[in-house]
């Protein structure tokens, strides 16, 4: 029997890649599952639904999950609104030097240097507060509103527009370009249509349908967002990702808890991003 | 005018993270309520130049990791991609390769920790670079499975018909093809591997000291002199490649 080098390369690398980009994180999920009955990990001392039970107790997860969806869902919207009107109320801007550069000055910032900076910003102490001071309006560092680190999680959401905006509006550029909007805006307007109708009727519900998968996956980014608010969140609520990882980094007591809030982020996590390669295949079809 | 106020606010906001960034590592006993800095000093820039520069060890830490990152998926991804375009699996394979997106690459580093632990990686420079690659990976496949369609098949058929070894047709015709996606592919999976913080810190437990986990630790030390310098040192990379191929920062394989 000859081994056909031809289809067993092919075959190792996807068995390769397959035990690697599903394997892996299977696994961990595994593991985690296991974990949170108490089957696995340093405190595993067999099947309990302990943990499982606690969670009906202990309403931290769910603040957590209500709280990264409400940054998720605001910063995305924002973000949305503002590349959405710039793409359709300033087209003439968006061609011309230098609005296309300076929409990429942002993508050089990783996501912690940005909320440091905005820490240095928008703190008690920070550059806003000092000139706020300097004019009079406030006596102290406790007088300027609390914009990081605070209960609404405003800073983060800021970071996060600030991020995801100018990705955005480079996105539905490009899409308005592909699409030829601005021939279809011409021709709605010989047929009759308003401005407004062409905005609302034409291209808003064609632009978001192309970029519907984008969307979705900028929202799942947000949502397991973890270096901006580690710096620019709260103690408490965390946003998920910061909730999962600090059950499992410091207090060996809380790690089942910690495989058991982690198995059901990337559970719900998972679908998802099920959604995400649908609307990816409707569009592609 | 109103185009003139549009660039104006999107400068000042752009450009005022940077600005702020030069100021504070430029700056000397800046403290509130001083709008700006009363004296300014290269102490901190100097750091970088020190023999036991932790700063400039960083950086060559974090250059190593996002090169090595770069190179293995790109190559790696060139292969899978090729692979996955030709199996009776292909739909299902792009599905999967989608799975480290939906785990942010935090919970993705706890849930996969346990077996970094057990393959004695943890907290080395090798455990990081298996946690990168699981999402760069499949990030080149998906950004490189575009180029193998029909379209390469029959080049290849081609220059082998016409006489092209294997080899030949790789080297002479599909990589010179692939040329501008592979590039895209490497900016792409350096800027991914350059930016991480989560991942990193958690599989290195804060032992692999890259930039941005100096960043994190000077900022929790209140070193904002060193935290802006070594965040100055990672916006370097990204604007040259903003200078060399600018469409080669955002684009995305969905």
């Amino acid at each position: 029997m000859t081994l056909n080098i031809r289809r067993f390369f092919p075959g190792a690398l996807l068995g390769g890649y397959g035990l690697l980009v599903l394997g892996l994180p299977l696994a961990g999920l595994g593991y985690a599952l296991l974990g949170s009955l108490g089957m696995a990990g340093p405190l595993a001392a067999g099947f309990t639904l302990r943990y499982w039970l606690a969670l009906g107790a202990n309403a931290g997860l769910l603040y957590s999950a209500l709280f990264s969806s409400w940054v998720a869902l605001v910063s995305v919207g924002v973000s949305l609104a503002l590349a959405l009107s710039l793409v359709l109320r300033a087209q003439p801007t968006l061609r011309r030097w230098p609005l296309p550069g300076l929409l990429y000055v942002p993508l050089l910032l990783p996501a912690l240097v940005l909320a440091f900076c905005l820490f240095q910003l928008l703190s008690g102490a920070g550059w806003l507060a000092r000139l706020s001071y300097g004019l009079g309006w406030i006596d102290s560092p406790a007088d300027f509103p609390e914009l990081v680190q605070d209960g609404a999680g405003l800073g983060i959401i800021l970071a996060q527009v600030l991020l995801t905006f100018p990705f955005l509006t480079l996105l539905l550029q490009a899409i308005y370009q592909e699409s030829r909007l601005d021939e279809l805006r011409q021709l709605s307007s010989t047929l009759g249509a308003s401005a407004g109708q062409f905005r609302w009727r034409v291209a808003v519900p064609l632009l978001l349908r192309r970029a519907a998968p984008t969307l979705l996956l900028s929202f799942i980014a947000t949502l397991g967002a973890y270096d901006v608010p580690l710096l620019l969140g709260r103690p408490h609520p965390q946003m998920l990702a910061v909730f999962v990882a600090t059950r499992q980094q410091f207090d060996l007591r809380e790690l089942p808890m910690g495989y058991l809030a982690g198995f059901l982020v990337a559970l719900g996590l998972l679908a998802l991003i099920g959604v995400l390669i649908k609307l990816t295949r409707r569009h592609a079809l | 005018m109103r185009s003139r106020l549009l660039i104006g606010l999107l400068v000042l906001v752009f450009g005022l993270p940077f600005g702020l960034l030069l100021l504070l590592a430029l700056a000397q006993g800046w403290h509130f309520p001083r709008a700006l800095p009363p004296a300014y000093s290269l102490a901190a820039l100097r750091t970088l130049g020190a023999a036991d520069g932790e700063l400039l060890a960083g950086l060559g830490r974090s250059l190593l990791l996002a090169g090595t990152v770069a190179l293995l998926a790109t190559a790696g991804g060139f292969g899978v991609a090729r692979a996955v375009a030709r199996s009776r699996w292909s739909r299902q394979w792009e599905a999967a390769s989608y799975l480290p997106y939906a785990l942010p690459p935090v919970l993705l580093a706890t849930l996969v920790q346990p077996f970094i632990i057990r393959l004695h990686l943890s907290g080395s420079l090798g455990g990081v670079l298996l946690g990168l690659l699981l999402v760069a990976l499949p990030f080149a496949t998906l950004l490189l499975r575009s180029f193998w369609s029909v379209q390469a098949r029959e080049y290849e058929q081609l220059a082998r018909t016409l006489g092209c070894s294997v080899g030949q047709a790789f080297g002479r015709v599909l990589l010179p093809l692939a040329w501008p996606l592979l590039r895209t592919t490497l900016f792409q999976t350096f800027l991914l591997a350059w930016f991480d913080f989560g991942l990193t810190n958690v599989l290195s437990v804060g032992k692999v000291r890259t930039l941005t986990v100096q960043v994190f630790s000077y900022v929790g030390e209140a070193n904002t002199a060193l935290a802006a310098v070594a965040s100055l040192l990672l916006v370097l990379p990204p604007a040259l490649l903003l200078g060399l191929n600018r469409a080669a920062l955002w684009r995305r394989p969905w």
